[in-house]
């Protein structure tokens, strides 16, 4: 039915060919500008600070993905986080033993050492994107009250499981001779996986932002994602219009958890973190929660902002940093009064002039 | 006679103890427009929630151009060409006019994820087919200069309208409006009688019409099937359902009971019922 006129409106090889790969190019660019130009100028407390900003970037915007766009609430977003960590972090750290003999940064920007925490970070978003698939297909049938319990018991499953590893094991000889299975189980337990080379660094952090703002606007303004907000809007109605919900949902899921995997990976490799179970347990999904519901539901800009201010925050305000709890439990209170959109609501920053949503109601809240 | 597009033998369903809709038959013929009209609560939303996979028929068959499709899921029964309508209107409040109706055509789209992520060729051809196709609805349920406001920001008669034509866009083959006059006023609803006359024209459409409005039900349909709690009490033509023993009695009650104020009379808080 579309398939004749899809295929006469087709757009030129040129338009689709700078369309396609142009945002890739831009995003490439920033982050080199970041890496080359922003980080020497600024110095290291702002590098590690540029690191953390855009790690919880891909988190909030993630997550955005299941809570904003399809309108699902998951509360363990961190545990996809610890996935990713844990996989990336013992790929490089084991794996630079067996290459290399030591975990030492290994050569330098593209050089082995960071194609192999390429390759961790492609494994570590893979297993974790695994990992929301088991949880998300069962429990995505279900209604939103569920799936957030069920999020947050794996998040806790999965820290209690890591809590019970081993210890790392750092002694050359004894990982010559440890099974592939004994490196696997010896993550540093409660003490957490000490020891993984720092390559995360700026440049790579963004341009994994840089890549998921391309996936996430994309998908917005693409049929597939209006199939995603459909689900948002009225579940009724998008399944009486053919959307199947559940394949949608846990597309939502696999994807969201992807990123979430991915910057794990990335925290696992950055200095001054210590990948450990504690670290990436209810908190931390607590804290991206608050970025996507701070954001405005749906609102990629949203969530970005919300994720820049919440991270830089507390790293000046001291205060802040000892409240932290408590403002934002205050503040979610006061939002649920007063604007239960969100900051931004549900759409971009640069959409809000539109008229602003009016009291007629529509499709939502009906029975 | 040629088969029926739309063949539904003998579905019922009970909720707990209520018996909603009991043995209830029907055979559309291809580019018929017939109504299903009842008492409030009569079970006619529960018909077409039958019809549409909301729920599972526990007894009975229904049939969609040959294909059998009760017990499927919801977005397989639009897939296989069966639109709806809700009598308390769905729309996807916080999604612009145009995007409502471009969902819609998300059904019949072919290009899937990666194509969208990684904007190939035939992923921009199709966005651009999906948004030609949409807004030649629009135009025609007279929404195009509305295209980029937000559903829930219309005016009432416009969001019916809007309900249409998203369902429209899903291209079916049968289309099933639960009381899409409900709350216009007599010239909006014989505006919206030639709107459907006119889809049904120009789509090659099968029309299944719930409506309270009896002079709309009446002057439109070409066969009208009456349901009472549940149960099929008449069917036939306007004028010999019209003349119906069993049909009168259903709307005016049991001679026993107080007769209501006005005959039949539409529902002004119908819209907000049940799906
Ligand atoms: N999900 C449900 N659970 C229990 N009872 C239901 C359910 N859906 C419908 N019913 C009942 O089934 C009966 C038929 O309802 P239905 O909505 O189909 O009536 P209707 O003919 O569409 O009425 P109206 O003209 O008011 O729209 C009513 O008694 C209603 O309360
Ligand atoms: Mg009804």
């Amino acid at each position: 039915m579309l398939g004749a006129r899809a295929a006469a409106l087709r757009p030129g090889y040129g338009f689709v060919l700078s369309r396609a790969v142009g945002p890739f190019g831009a995003f490439l660019a920033l982050a080199f500008v970041m890496q080359l130009v922003v980080v020497p100028w600024a110095g290291p407390f702002y590098e590690k600070l540029l690191m953390d900003i855009g790690i919880n970037c891909l988190l909030a915007v993630s997550l955005n993905l299941v809570n904003g766009f399809t309108g699902q609430f998951s509360i363990g977003h961190a545990g996809f986080m610890a996935v990713g960590g844990y996989v990336a972090g013992a790929v490089t750290y084991y794996g630079s033993f067996v290459l290399w003999g030591s975990p030492a940064v290994h050569g330098g920007f593209l050089g082995g050492g960071d194609l192999l925490f390429l390759a961790g970070c492609l494994v570590g978003g893979l297993f974790s994107a695994g990992a929301g698939y088991l949880v998300g297909l069962p429990s995505l049938r279900l209604r939103g009250d569920y799936l957030a319990i069920v999020t947050l018991g794996f998040g806790e499953i999965l820290r209690v499981l890591l809590q019970q590893t081993n210890d790392v094991i750092f002694v050359p000889a004894q990982i010559e001779a440890a099974t592939p299975w004994q490196m696997a189980t010896a993550l540093g337990g409660a003490l957490g996986f000490s020891g993984i080379p720092f390559y995360t660094t700026v440049f790579w952090v963004f341009v994994m932002l840089g890549l998921l703002l391309i996936v996430a606007f994309r998908l917005k303004e693409s049929s597939e994602g209006r199939a995603f907000l459909s689900i948002r809007e009225n579940e009724i109605a998008a399944e009486a219009m053919g959307i199947d919900t559940t394949r949608y949902k846990v597309r939502a899921f696999v994807l969201a958890a992807f990123f979430a995997g991915i910057a794990g990976a990335l925290f696992a490799h950055e200095t001054g973190t210590t990948l450990n179970p504690r670290e990436l347990g209810f908190q931390k999904s607590f804290d991206i929660v608050i970025m996507v519901v701070l954001g405005g539901m749906g609102s990629i800009s949203g969530a970005l902002v919300a994720a820049v201010l919440l991270t830089v925050l507390p790293e000046f305000l001291r205060e802040f940093a000892d409240w932290r709890l408590v403002i934002y439990a205050l503040s979610l209170i006061i939002m649920m009064r007063f604007r239960p959109q969100g900051l931004f609501g549900i759409r971009e920053i640069w959409e809000l002039w539109r008229k602003p949503p009016g009291a007629s109601p529509a499709g939502r809240g009906a029975s | 006679m040629t088969a029926p597009i739309l063949d539904v033998r003998a579905i019922s369903i009970a909720f707990g103890g209520l018996k909603a809709v009991t043995d209830f038959s029907l055979s559309l013929p291809a580019g018929a427009l017939q109504g299903l009209i009842g008492p409030n609560g009569a079970g006619k939303t529960t018909v077409f929630n039958l019809l549409t996979g909301v729920y599972r028929p526990q007894t009975g068959e229904i049939h969609l151009d040959g294909r059998r499709v009760d017990g499927l899921k919801p977005n397989r029964i639009a897939a296989a060409g069966l639109a709806r309508t809700f009598q308390n209107i769905r729309l996807f409040g916080d999604l612009t006019v145009l995007d409502n109706v471009r969902v819609a055509c998300h059904v019949r789209a072919e290009t899937g994820l990666a194509a969208a992520i990684f904007r190939t060729r035939a992923h921009y051809g199709e966005e651009a087919a999906i948004r030609e196709r949409a807004l030649s609805l629009l135009e025609i349920f007279g929404l195009s200069h509305r295209a980029g406001e937000y559903a829930r920001n219309l005016p009432y008669g416009d969001q019916r309208r809007l309900e249409i034509a998203r369902a429209l866009a899903t291209g079916p083959k049968v289309l099933l409006l639960d009381e899409p006059a409900a709350g216009m006023n007599p010239q909006e609803k014989r505006a919206l009688a030639d709107l459907i006359a006119l889809v049904r024209r120009q789509f090659g459409l099968t029309v299944l019409l719930i409506e309270h409005d009896m002079g709309l039900v009446m002057n439109i349909c070409e066969a009208i099937t009456v349901i009472d709690h549940g149960v099929t009490i008449a069917r036939g033509t306007p004028a010999e359902v019209q003349a119906d023993p069993a049909v009168i009695e259903a709307y005016l009650g049991a001679p026993d009971e107080p007769p209501p104020a006005s005959a039949p009379a539409p529902a002004p808080d119908s819209a907000k019922a049940d799906p």
